[in-house]
């Protein structure tokens, strides 16, 4: 599904002509783009999506997987993946303070800053489960789940998110609920990877209890941390 | 002799008038030394036992006017060191006594010297009532008393001599001497007299402690050379006899005093010893049924602290590790009848030594409850082969027994059903059991069926039970259904065979899966026309045929016109009856005509073709198994001796390994929503709780049916939270909230 030759030099066109022009306009004629795709039905009218979204990439200078986008989608408060509709995009944009493709470049580094910050980063965190789950259903996949945990606790940096991933793979294998998602954050936070300061009364979700037997089983003393591969 | 009245001057209430003495009165100056020595002498006679010749109102009357006088002093002083001189010499004959006559000396001189001082008191009574209070005096009796303990019992020479001799007197009673108990009356009596100190730094105090010595060595030799059943009896004797002693010739105080000794030096010291006995401790006698042993070690043991929580600690222990092996017998769990009888008895051994032997001691029977409690539920078949032996009895095992008997029976098995921790389990099995009783009409007596439902029901409540009573209830409404049809067909259906249609109500009965099944022609029109007639009077049902669960009567006439009822299952009768109109099928046609699953089918051709004595049909080859390359015909030579034969198998039994699982995992999927309904009623009325609470409150409203496992509640809430039910609170991670 790729924008045909024609379109990107009109782009192209467009920008050499104007030099920075309002990022609405263009976006505007990417949101043309996607609609004139054969591909795509009227109730995407108004909605930019992944080819938009890669172009858009392109424009600002960031990787569509980079965790940044997200932030990006937190701050849009898209629903899903992969998709802005125009209010979401628009609005977005606006709170960011954000009128041309320049200033979004510039804002990049201070979205970035965000994910450090404990409050924000845990909003985008939760953010991230209904954003990356199929529309309709009521847990993540498996899959996904462990694609957005490695790249949160890439950012976050959490030892035993590996660990954690290769649990869920041989001993899980189902979806993963909203509460199993938002208390792995706390635990992350909370419990030291040692696991010195884990209370089984602690009312954690089944799994992760499971989690911290299956570390046990394996090798992990309450106190040291090895590192092991499978 | 002057004798003075006192002048009534001050007599003012008198109404005559006394007139004064008309000489003078002059007063003696030897008069008091006079006086005293009369008195003295008397004294004197009076130890002597000369007293017959003393007149009493001259001696009072002396002793009187040296009072009035005012030379109460100087008698106080002269009766003070008369009697001493007196006691003096009677202490010298008391010392110079041999051997045994020291004591009857003894109690011979206090028996006069008592005599004495009570004459002496009379004689004296003025001072004693007059003189001695006003001028802070012992009195004369008191006064005697001590001087008696002074000069005599306290004497060197006297003291410890009879210290010993009584000592001695009572170890040579110990050891089974006769002694002369009234002397020894006597002279513990006089030490008591001299008062309370006298007679426990005197004798008891040592009494004591040379009688701990004593018994800490007796119990030493015994405990070396006795068994636990023969010491006990010896423990008990000694008891007994310082309890006697006591009554004959101590002062009853020193019986507490005493046993707790013998109690401490015989009993508390060789306790544990005596429990753990090799051969002859509390567990043999437990073993044994010694209920005379037990009965005296409980006696003896709650005299000392600590004494029954040994007894039953043991016995405790004892009790798990028998049950434990009994439980965990293999061979013993291959017959769950014979188990739970085994139980049975044990409970019933125990119950009688609590009854018998120790007291009925609500402790030891707490204790009983909770090791049966323990050890049942290590086997995790306990329930169903409770409820097997139930069936058991039920069927056949109560069969001619009286009403009384029956529930005795019974209720001793609602004992065991108590201990359970997994009641659902028996639940569930107890379902299973009484479907087959009911429906193969195989039931000793519905009066006994359904007491045990009530006494269920008391134990669990309405819920446990209603099921239950339901089943009870279609059979009823069956039968009546049954004569209905019958009523108004009956006419047409003149020729066809006899139908009985017990209709089950889904949900009460233990579901079935349904399965295929063709039945014979002849069968399967009387069921339509059941069908029809049913539906008519019940729209809104649905009906299907559990051809899995029923059982019908043949009659078959085989080769040499040998004429018998067979008794089959329905699957059978389906196979039986193909061969009216074939002699000889093969599996695959069987198979195909009757579409029995062929598991079912398999089993159902075995038992037709391959036991003995029940082989109505004949199978090529003749191996044991079934093989889907089989031939069957009818076996022509076919005997038994009896008219009826039974074939099929619809009993309980002990379920197989994969049948278990299933079960165990159909209990454990109905738990499930036990447990979330117990979280959501909680969580309802308590709005906000926190974790833990959570599951104390869940585990202790389930405890009637299972123990609810903390993690299973765990994920029941996770899935409340997931269906929005409940959530977390956002402040702490350990609170739930309940979402109305």
């Amino acid at each position: 599904n790729k924008l045909g030759r024609g379109n990107r030099d009109k782009v192209q066109q467009l920008m050499t002509i104007t030099g920075a022009r309002p990022v609405i306009g263009i976006l505007k004629e990417r949101l043309m783009y996607s609609t004139t795709s054969p591909m795509l039905q009227h109730p995407y009218a108004d909605m930019i999506l992944a080819d938009g979204i890669s172009l858009l990439c392109n424009d600002i200078q960031v990787d569509p997987q980079d965790i940044v986008m997200l932030a990006i989608s937190w701050h849009m408060k898209a629903a899903t993946m992969c998709e802005f509709s125009k209010q979401e995009f628009v609005g977005g944009l606006q709170a960011l303070g954000i009128d041309s493709l320049e200033k979004f470049r510039e804002r990049i580094p201070f979205i970035r800053s965000e994910l450090k910050d404990e409050h924000k980063f845990q909003e985008i965190y939760n953010f991230a489960f209904d954003w990356a789950k199929e529309k309709g259903q009521k847990s993540l996949a498996l899959d996904t789940a462990i694609g957005m945990w490695q790249l949160l606790f890439a950012e976050k940096e959490w030892p035993l998110v590996e660990h954690w991933c290769q649990f869920l793979q041989a001993r899980h294998n189902k979806a993963i609920s909203r509460d199993t998602w938002s208390q792995l954050l706390e635990f992350a936070r909370t419990v030291d990877p040692a696991l010195t300061n884990y209370d089984a009364e602690g009312a954690w979700p089944y799994l992760i209890d499971e989690f911290v037997e299956y570390l046990l089983e394996n090798g992990i003393q309450k106190g040291q941390l090895s590192d092991w591969t499978h | 002799m002057n004798s003075n009245s006192n002048n009534s001057n001050n007599q003012k209430k008198r109404n005559f008038q006394i007139e004064a003495f008309k000489h003078k009165v002059v007063v003696d100056p030897k008069y008091p030394e006079k006086t005293w020595k009369i008195l003295e002498h008397a004294i004197q006679e009076i130890y002597n036992h000369n007293a017959s010749g003393l007149s009493f109102e001259e001696l009072y009357r002396n002793a009187y006017n040296m009072v009035l006088h005012k030379f109460g002093e100087k008698l106080y002083t002269g009766l003070v060191s008369s009697m001493t001189y007196h006691l003096k010499e009677m202490s010298k004959s008391i010392e110079t006594a041999q051997g045994g006559l020291f004591l009857e000396e003894l109690n011979r001189k206090w028996i006069d010297h008592n005599k004495a001082l009570q004459m002496i008191r009379d004689i004296l009574m003025y001072m004693d009532r007059t003189f001695i209070p006003g001028n802070h005096k012992t009195p004369v009796h008191e006064l005697g008393l001590n001087l008696w303990r002074d000069n005599i019992v306290h004497s060197s020479k006297v003291q410890t001599r009879l210290l010993n001799t009584l000592l001695e007197l009572i170890l040579r009673e110990r050891t089974g001497e006769v002694i002369n108990r009234g002397l020894m009356r006597n002279i513990i009596k006089m030490l008591m007299d001299l008062g309370p100190l006298v007679y426990q730094e005197d004798f008891e105090k040592p009494f004591l402690e040379v009688s701990a010595d004593f018994y800490r060595v007796e119990s030493q030799k015994f405990i070396e050379c006795c068994d636990c059943g023969d010491y006990l009896k010896k423990a008990e004797r000694r008891l007994n006899e310082e309890i006697e002693r006591v009554s004959h010739y101590l002062d009853g105080k020193s019986e507490a005093k005493i046993t707790s000794v013998v109690e401490k030096e015989m009993i508390a010291n060789h306790m544990l010893r005596l429990v753990h006995m090799e051969n002859s401790g509390l567990v043999n006698m437990l073993l044994d049924d010694k209920y005379e042993d037990l009965g005296r070690m409980y006696n003896l043991f709650r005299r000392v602290p600590n004494g029954l929580s040994t007894i039953r600690d043991v016995m405790t222990s004892h009790l798990r590790d028998t049950g434990k092996q009994l439980v965990t017998d293999l061979e013993r769990v291959k017959d769950p009848v014979e188990f739970v009888q085994c139980l049975l008895n044990e409970r019933d051994k125990y119950d009688k030594v609590i009854s018998l032997a120790f007291n009925i001691d609500k402790t030891f029977q707490n204790a009983l409850n909770s090791s049966f409690e323990f050890f049942i539920n290590l086997n995790p078949r306990s329930p169903e082969f409770i409820s097997l032996f139930v069936d058991d009895k039920l069927r056949k095992g109560l069969k001619g027994v009286s009403e009384e008997d029956v529930e005795i029976v019974l209720d001793k098995v609602m004992m065991l059903f108590r201990y359970l921790h997994e009641k659902d389990v028996f639940e569930k099995y107890y379902k299973q059991h009484l479907a087959k009783r009911l429906l193969s009409g195989k039931t000793v007596s519905d009066d006994a069926e359904r007491s045990l439902i009530v006494k269920l029901k008391t134990e669990c409540g309405y819920q446990f039970t209603s099921k239950l009573e339901g089943m009870f209830t279609d059979m009823k409404t069956s039968q009546d259904t049954m004569q209905g049809f019958y009523t108004n067909h009956g006419a047409e259906l003149g020729d066809s065979p006899t139908l009985v249609v017990q209709v089950l109500t889904t949900g009460s009965w233990p579901t079935q899966p349904t399965v295929t099944c063709n039945l014979p022609a002849e069968m399967s029109a009387l069921c339509e026309k059941f069908r029809s007639y049913y539906l008519g009077t019940h729209t809104g049902r649905r009906l299907s045929w559990q051809t899995n669960m029923g059982t019908a009567d043949l009659k078959a006439t085989f080769g040499k016109g040998q004429k018998h009822e067979l008794n089959v299952s329905t699957y059978q009768m389906c196979v039986l009856m193909l061969f009216n109109n074939a002699d000889r099928l093969s599996y695959k046609e069987i198979e195909q005509a009757t579409e029995i699953p062929s598991s079912d089918l398999k089993r159902c051709l075995q038992s037709l073709a391959c036991v003995k004595g029940k082989n109505v049909l004949r199978k090529e080859p003749m191996s044991k198994d079934i093989g889907e390359e089989d031939a069957f015909f009818v076996n022509e030579k076919f005997t038994s001796k009896f008219y009826k034969v039974k074939i099929g198998t619809v009993v309980a039994q002990k379920e197989s390994e994969p049948e278990k699982q299933e079960t165990r995992q159909r209990v454990e999927e109905d738990r499930k929503p036990q447990i979330e309904a117990a979280i959501v009623r909680i969580m309802k009325s308590r709005r906000v709780l926190d974790h833990n609470n959570i599951i104390t409150e869940v585990t202790k409203q389930l405890q009637s049916r299972f123990l609810a496992n903390p993690g299973e509640i765990k994920k029941r809430i996770e899935s409340l939270i997931e269906r929005d039910f409940l959530e977390r609170d956002n402040a702490d991670r350990r609170l739930y909230r309940y979402l109305a």
